[in-house]
């Protein structure tokens, strides 16, 4: 049995004078105990209103949520056994940081002692043992957070809700946090579900990411699988660090496969035995497709790709190297700096078995091979 | 003749040296990212060159002449916002424009025309400011501070309020944009990324103080103090304090359960405290045991930045990351591995001053 | 949360409709008794049902006024007149005066600068009265007694505290970069001023007029002290309508509706701006 189980979630806000805004459309998810899960996408794309629904702070327009097979949309949020960080973090202000975090095992039946030892452990983890007896209008915004992610997570419930819980830390604490945090919540098998719009916390946190969009779930699955096999052109082009290189080709029969040609002098060929039927079918019938290759796959300086160099950084641990190919603009990302200044011509290798191929309704034909 | 002069530029607040002592130069057509953690007089250093604060001590000279005291309309200075500051109730055009129309420009219509092609925002030039979308008033904002071709160009954090996506896209065409002329830049930002990948040397502002101005290779390589090497490298540098011994002629460290070679004896002095640092990336990870290898726990694994970021717990109960290529290695949470780094990696910093200290690497001859 | 049951939408629509009537009641029943006459009014008990006359209307337009006890002089028009001549100009002064000074408030920090505008507006507090023997002591020997500009000057009490604190938070709530940005495009402050800070603080501007406007139009005592019949508005004037032969109800009603209403649309036509600056504050990015 699932821990979470969200069935055909719909949210509709309706208010006076405007049109209804449907904010999640059909949402299925199912979440195991002890997994992390990442409700990814930009700003109105649903997850808060996914999160909130489950913590009870918003009514489910239809469907069903339930925790362990208990169905809980009905009940009020003190009753749902779910412990929560707000993103605004909402301490209280006349309370200490350590009367803060201690605030929501109170009322539980939990010993003096018992409260106090559990409160300082997850202070030491999050780094505020330092400042237990300040009040929270004299510490920073990244302390705030971690407060607030401490409150949340010192309690016993059957689900942990995190809304953007690591936004304000501060830069060089944030790895480290991350780290102790997600071996916390193994240890504990604790299952958190948390709302972020980015993916490199989503990515370091999480065991699954539900990428969302226009209050669909367009996707749930790993990291890898997200960035090595997007479903559809819409994650292809959100997930990644840059995302993946989008490129229009033309479609045409060559020796027994096809051959996809970005312009006169580019063009790849796909052999028809990697090809199932169904994309063989798909490729067959479609005059132009999207290729997609993630800028990690590309490699600089060997190659028949001719790219102009546009731009060459180097960010001290990767290369992000951007030049114009027939109208495109590729992006290539490789560990190590590379020897090539605005206006070069350099090689780049895009191998074949790389491409993504993604038809005229953005869904994906044919993935990468992943190495 | 330097574009832009700062020279020993002191700003007090109260009790708070927002600046103390400031000195930077930026040539003409020249790009210096200033980058610090916030509250580090970043914005302040910005305001003084745009003449909204005047500085306590010092002084500011654009193309040689000091601009101390002049008026702000009257300093030659173009500035981006990073809250954009566009003017609500004018179109994009004419928030372009507003630059050229009081210095009764004729051509004004055709330079608009011309920018605006340069930043793509050519299709939205008759919206007001509420019509457009972050990353056009974003674009906006840029246009109106690059179109009087201003002999000092003052960008204050201008991806900070843009998304991810764009903010990437930005970061690959700004540089090319802000070279065009021949204006110094000054370009604020709170990422490192995006200064190493923006500009021609960073200048890195601390507590008021000008901590290291070089070019993002130096800094990234050979930061000049430990407050430097913490502010480049996401997860950021590992430190570990360490007084070093010498056997046999060479510096060894004793950390974590390991004997680390750090170099020639002859470089540094001994039995004196020392920062050691190294950077995640390089760290290697091994299952097999030795003496120059610490032993350690992997606690937790958190992909980042297309690399594996291992979160490692020594026996002492230290922690250090570890950012390795995702292929590198099979290690789940819970295995028990060793850490090692080669000595070309380290970095020493005085444990009182901060400040770097050179090593030297030569082998001693066997 | 957002589908609410008949009774709830039933017993929400009863509960609207029993304070609008609470409230409305005295506007609608003056408007009534305008169209009555005073024997009309004075009928126990009253009726919802009579035939209507513009007899009080006529007399306050032809400033003759017919009573049982002979004919009487009413000088209505002229006080209406009086009412907008010395609000309207109370309200420039002010707002002349009280734009800059909001401004200089808003965007400086100077010494005693809380306290000198705090002190402008305690005058709010002083009770009218207490200000006004000596004033009218003083204003004899200048010669300002019951004069417009006396007057008007006088209305600054009212005015001018308000129209300073409310533009005050106008100024305060733009972001202070938009007019750094203008000055770097090469504009003095003065230009500065004048083409953002004044247009985008104009709905608080706008807000803080229509106030005050109301505020001097609503005076009473000042103008009461200080004016003689021919500078006098209709809150004086209006005393005129008790007579020797009684209370001229009808007239008094009339009086009010033909007061009222200039204020009233003034304040629904500015209502269109005010909503519409409002959301222009939204985008100050």
């Amino acid at each position: 049995m699932a821990m979470l189980e969200l069935r055909g979630i719909d949210k509709v806000y309706r208010s006076h004078g405007r049109p209804p805004v449907h904010a999640v459309r059909s949402l299925d998810m199912e979440v195991e105990k002890g997994e992390i899960v990442a409700l990814l996408g930009s700003s109105g794309c649903g997850k808060t209103s996914t999160l909130r629904m489950i913590a009870g702070f918003e009514s489910v327009t239809s469907g069903s949520i339930a925790v362990r097979g208990r169905r809980i949309d009905a009940l009020p949020p003190a009753r749902r056994k779910v412990a929560m960080a707000f993103e605004g973090y909402s301490l209280y202000p006349p309370l200490t940081v350590r009367e803060n975090i201690a605030f929501a095992l109170k009322s539980r039946q939990v010993s003096r002692s018992e409260v106090s030892r559990r409160v300082e452990a997850i202070a030491r983890l999050v780094e505020i043992e330092d400042i237990l007896e300040n009040y929270p209008r004299v510490i920073s915004g990244g302390q705030q957070q971690r407060v607030s992610l401490a409150r949340a997570l010192v309690r016993d419930a059957d689900l942990y809700l995190l809304d953007e819980p690591m936004g304000q830390l501060e830069p060089q604490l944030r790895a480290v946090l991350r780290g102790r945090i997600k071996s916390l919540l193994a240890e504990r098998e604790m299952t958190a579900i948390f709302v972020t719009h980015d993916q490199t916390e989503a990515s370091a946190l999480a065991d699954r990411i539900a990428v969302m969009e226009d209050g669909v779930l367009q996707q749930f699955a790993s990291e890898k699988e997200l960035k090595e096999r997007p479903a559809n052109l819409f994650v292809a082009s959100f997930i990644g660090e840059p995302p993946m290189n989008l490129l229009e080709t033309e479609v045409k029969r060559a020796d027994g496969g096809f051959r996809l040609s970005v312009g006169p002098e580019v063009a790849f060929y796909i052999s028809g035995d990697g090809l199932d039927q169904t994309a063989q079918r798909a490729l067959a019938a479609a005059p132009r497709v999207r290729v997609g290759i993630r800028p990690q796959r590309i490699a600089v300086g060997e190659g028949a790709v001719r790219v102009r160099i546009v731009s060459n950084q180097w960010l001290g641990d990767q290369s992000h190297v951007a030049g114009e190919c027939a109208g495109h603009l590729l992006i290539a990302v490789v560990p190590n700096r590379v020897a090539a200044r605005p206006g070069d011509v350099v090689p780049f290798a895009l191998g074949p078995r790389h491409l993504n191929i993604f038809g005229a309704d953005g869904v994906c034909i044919r993935h990468a091979e992943v190495s | 003749m330097a574009g832009l002069e700062i020279k020993s530029v002191t700003k007090v607040f109260g009790a708070v040296r927002t600046a103390d002592s400031l000195s930077l130069v930026v040539e003409p057509g020249e790009i210096v990212a200033v980058f610090g953690p916030s509250g580090g007089g970043k914005t302040v250093l910005l305001r003084m060159i745009a003449g909204m604060f005047e500085p306590d001590e010092g002084d500011i000279l654009v193309g040689g002449r000091s601009i101390v005291g002049a008026l702000p309309e009257r300093r030659g200075i173009g500035m981006a916002f990073q809250n954009f500051a566009l003017f609500p109730h004018m179109t994009a055009r004419d928030n372009i424009a507003s630059g050229l129309r009081a210095k009764g420009r004729a051509d004004a219509a055709s330079r608009v025309q011309a920018i605006s092609r340069l930043l793509k925002i050519e299709h939205v030039l008759g919206h007001m400011p509420r019509e457009l979308s972050n990353g056009q008033k974003q674009r906006t904002a840029l246009a109106r501070a690059l179109i009087g071709n201003p002999d000092v160009l003052l960008l204050d954090d201008p991806l900070r309020n843009v998304d991810a996506k764009l903010r990437y896209e930005m970061r690959l065409e700004l540089p090319s944009l802000l070279r065009r002329g021949t204006a110094a830049v000054l370009y604020v930002t709170q990422d490192y990324r995006e200064a190493m990948a923006i500009a021609d040397r960073i200048a890195v502002l601390v507590g008021g103080r000008l901590e290291q101005i070089a070019s993002p290779d130096e800094i990234y390589l050979s930061p000049a103090s430990v407050a430097v090497a913490r502010l480049f490298g996401d997860p950021s540098i590992n430190l570990a304090e360490t007084t070093p011994l010498v056997e046999h002629g060479t510096l060894f460290a004793a950390i974590s359960g390991a004997r680390m070679p750090l170099g020639m004896a002859d470089t540094l002095p001994a039995d004196r405290p020392y920062w050691l640092g190294v950077r995640p990336e390089d760290l290697g990870i091994s299952f097999s045991a030795g003496e120059d290898a610490m032993p350690a726990r992997v606690l937790a694994i958190t992909p980042m930045h297309e690399k594996a970021v291992l979160l490692l717990r020594f026996e002492d109960g230290k922690e250090w990351l570890a950012a390795l290529r995702p292929d590198a290695l099979n290690v789940v949470a819970d295995d028990a591995v060793f850490v090692r780094f080669a000595q070309e990696a380290v970095q020493l910093f005085d444990r009182e001053t901060g400040l770097r200290v050179s090593l030297s690497h030569r082998r001693q001859a066997a | 949360m957002e589908h609410e049951s008949l009774a709830g939408r039933i017993f929400r629509g009863v509960a609207l409709t029993l304070i609008l009537v609470f409230f409305m009641f005295p506007i609608a029943w003056i408007l009534l008794m305008s169209f009555q006459t005073n024997e009309q009014i004075l009928r126990i008990p009253p009726r919802l049902l009579f035939e209507p006359t513009l007899a009080n209307y006529e007399a306050l337009i032809s400033g003759q006024l017919h009573t049982a006890a002979g004919n009487l002089e009413i000088t209505f028009m002229r006080n209406l007149w009086n009412s907008l001549v010395l609000s309207s100009g109370a309200v420039a002064l002010a707002l002349l005066l009280g734009v800059p000074a909001a401004y200089a408030f808003a965007r400086f920090k100077f010494r005693l600068g809380e306290t000198i505008a705090f002190t402008l507006l305690s005058f709010r507090f002083a009770p009218p009265l207490l200000v006004l023997l000596p004033l009218s002591l003083y204003y004899q020997e200048l010669g300002l007694n019951d004069t417009y500009f006396g007057i008007v000057w006088v209305y600054q009490l009212i005015a001018l505290p308000l129209i300073l604190w409310i533009v005050r938070g106008y100024f305060e709530d733009i972001s202070p970069d938009i007019e750094h940005a203008y000055r770097l495009a090469g504009h003095s402050w003065r230009e500065a001023f004048t083409r953002i800070a004044v247009p985008l603080a104009g709905p608080g501007i706008a807000a803080a007029g229509l106030l005050s406007f109301i505020f001097c139009w609503n005076n009473f005592v000042f103008a009461l002290i200080l004016a003689s019949a021919d500078k006098q508005p209709v809150t004086v004037g209006a005393l005129a309508f008790v007579t020797a032969s009684g209370i001229q109800y009808g007239q008094i009603a009339a009086a009010i509706v033909l007061s009222v209403t200039p204020t009233l649309l003034l304040a629904l036509y500015a209502q269109r701006y005010l909503v519409e600056g409002l959301s222009l504050g939204a985008v100050k990015g």
